[in-house]
């Protein structure tokens, strides 16, 4: 299973003053093969920051990330990125902007018949059989981010990066697709890196919780998940044990707010 | 929209103030009125004045069926229609790949826009004499005005365009792993199809005045002519058919870039329509 590490990283911005705003600083994490990590923070902790050196978007300061012991610089094919502004192509319709992630992994116009059945599947596993031939716009913003899962499954990609994907949908809707995406996780078995500002998402997502502390982001505390899973299955929000992580994480997030 | 099922029964109960609204609701109606009223303010304002200044609409109707009937409409459109559209699809084409290539690479923009700013601020009505020392008083010399007309719209709202293709849609496709030429090909272009239409519409009015105005100044052919002749001789009634010929031209255009920008642009949810 691959295996997503940051090593050290360093990340500066400019400020507008001219001097270097220090984002991130000796930051290291491991996210083991298959787990589905969520780091959660307060806004500006530099969380998005990392999501988009390791999708490739951003370079480094200094320091490294890893996908299975080799260095990554550039976006890999062996990675989705799902962001919370969607991003779908608007003069493309569902099935076409499902097939840019593939056309751009193959650097081929033409879809060969696989992928073109990898495409219908897809669709049908985010449920949006029947739509292919829509355009975004026509869509309701829940439906765009399935699209937005669909372009990332297709890829088949062995590490998920999700930027608050839920975070501009309303709260019914998020916690639908939050069980969906438990239901897609658990059939395409990748690891995902998740972040979010959502500590609730988070733990009844995650296997593991990162929580940051404020700038310079580095790592504050880390907590283990052991809900048993499937968790869209029972009413987990219920359970004693997801209280008690969720006192622990809100004592540590408090004390950055 | 259409509202022509609403206001029936109102009309019947309140009479003819319900009359009026339910006809001002309906937009068809509303044209029918619009253009009723506008002949008839025509034929009683030219009644009461010489025909020298304003003919009446049966005599600029008579006047129209005989130029056409005499061919001499038909020549004069067809003499205008054809450097007009010449002109116009170069520009349109020289336009949109200049525009997209400045839009898209910087260092072009940098080394031509000062050209393009200079040459865009000078009125396009300026270059007519020397376009007649250079190409003579004819066709060539029409087609480069209604070229450098209808260019330079095109041009600049292409480039703008494609300049402002989605930063964040970008990333998304860099994020998939789409080199810079898949990119350009999948984010970029697309993304200027609207400015694209959008130029078209500017640069085909501006290519319309063009070619009339070169027409009526200088090469003396086609409904530009016509202006002038039927101007300087003083007979209105038949001033007034190459006008209904530019309006129905125009129209057309008009229509003709609306039926593009739906085939093209399918993807634009409309606000307002």
């Amino acid at each position: 299973m691959p295996e997503l590490e940051f090593v050290n990283v360093r990340k500066t911005y400019a400020s507008p003053t001219g001097d270097r705003l220090l984002a991130l600083d000796n930051f290291t994490l491991k996210v083991e093969g298959g787990r589905f990590v969520t780091v959660i923070g307060p806004s500006g902790c530099g969380k998005t920051t990392l999501l988009r050196m390791a999708g490739g978007l951003i370079p480094l300061d200094s320091g490294e990330i890893r996908l299975d012991g080799s260095v990554l610089a550039n976006p890999s094919p062996k990675m989705s990125m799902v962001f919370q502004g969607i991003g779908l192509m608007p003069w493309r319709t569902i099935a076409a902007n499902v097939a840019l992630g593939l056309q751009f992994q193959s650097h081929r116009q033409r879809l060969t018949d696989e992928e073109e059945r990898l495409i219908e599947t897809t669709l049908a596993l985010v449920g949006l059989t029947g739509f292919e031939h829509y355009y975004p716009h026509q869509l309701s913003g829940g439906m765009q981010q399935r699209v937005g899962l669909a372009r990332a499954l297709a890829r088949q990609p062995e590490i998920l990066l999700m930027d608050e994907p839920f975070g501009a949908l309303d709260a019914q809707t998020r916690a639908v697709l939050q069980d969906e995406l438990l239901a897609l996780w658990g059939r395409v078995k990748s690891t995902v890196l998740f972040i979010t500002h959502d500590l609730d998402e988070a733990i009844y997502l995650s296997d593991r919780v990162v929580i940051m502390g404020r700038r310079p982001g580095r790592i504050k505390e880390v907590l283990d998940v052991n809900l048993p899973r499937p968790r869209y299955g029972y009413d987990v929000r219920a359970e004693h044990e997801f209280a008690r992580l969720r006192a622990i994480a809100w004592k540590s997030i408090r004390e950055e707010l | 929209m259409t509202q022509s099922s609403i206001p029936l029964e109102t009309a019947g109960t309140n009479g003819t103030r319900s009359l009026i609204v339910a006809a001002a609701r309906n937009y068809y109606v509303m044209s029918v009125l619009s253009v009723v009223a506008f002949f008839a303010l025509w034929q009683i304002v030219s009644m009461n004045v010489p025909p020298i200044i304003l003919p009446t609409p049966a005599s600029v109707i008579a006047a129209f069926v005989q130029l056409t009937a005499s061919g001499e409409l038909v020549v004069a459109t067809a003499e205008t229609i054809w450097p007009f559209v010449v002109g116009l699809a170069v520009a349109f084409v020289v336009g949109t790949a200049l525009g997209l290539l400045l839009g898209i690479f910087r260092p072009a923009a940098r080394v031509l826009d000062p050209y393009i700013f200079v040459f865009w601020s000078i009125p396009n009505i300026a270059w007519l004499p020397l376009f007649i020392a250079w190409f003579g008083v004819g066709d060539l010399t029409l087609v480069i005005f209604v070229f450098i007309s209808a260019v330079f719209p095109q041009l600049l709202t292409v480039e703008a365009g494609a300049k402002e293709a989605d930063s964040f849609l970008v990333e998304v496709a860099r994020s998939l792993g789409g080199t810079k030429h898949e990119i350009l090909r999948a984010v970029v272009l697309p993304s200027s199809i609207p400015y694209i239409v959008a130029g078209l519409r500017i640069a085909a009015g501006r290519a319309l005045v063009g070619i009339i105005v070169g027409q009526l100044l200088i090469v003396a052919t086609g409904i530009g002519y016509m202006f002038q002749f039927y101007g300087e001789t003083l007979a209105l009634a038949k001033y007034f058919a190459p006008l209904i010929v530019v309006a129905v031209l125009a129209v057309a255009l008009n229509r003709a870039v609306n039926w593009a920008e739906q085939v093209l642009v399918p993807w634009k949810s409309r606000a307002f329509t």
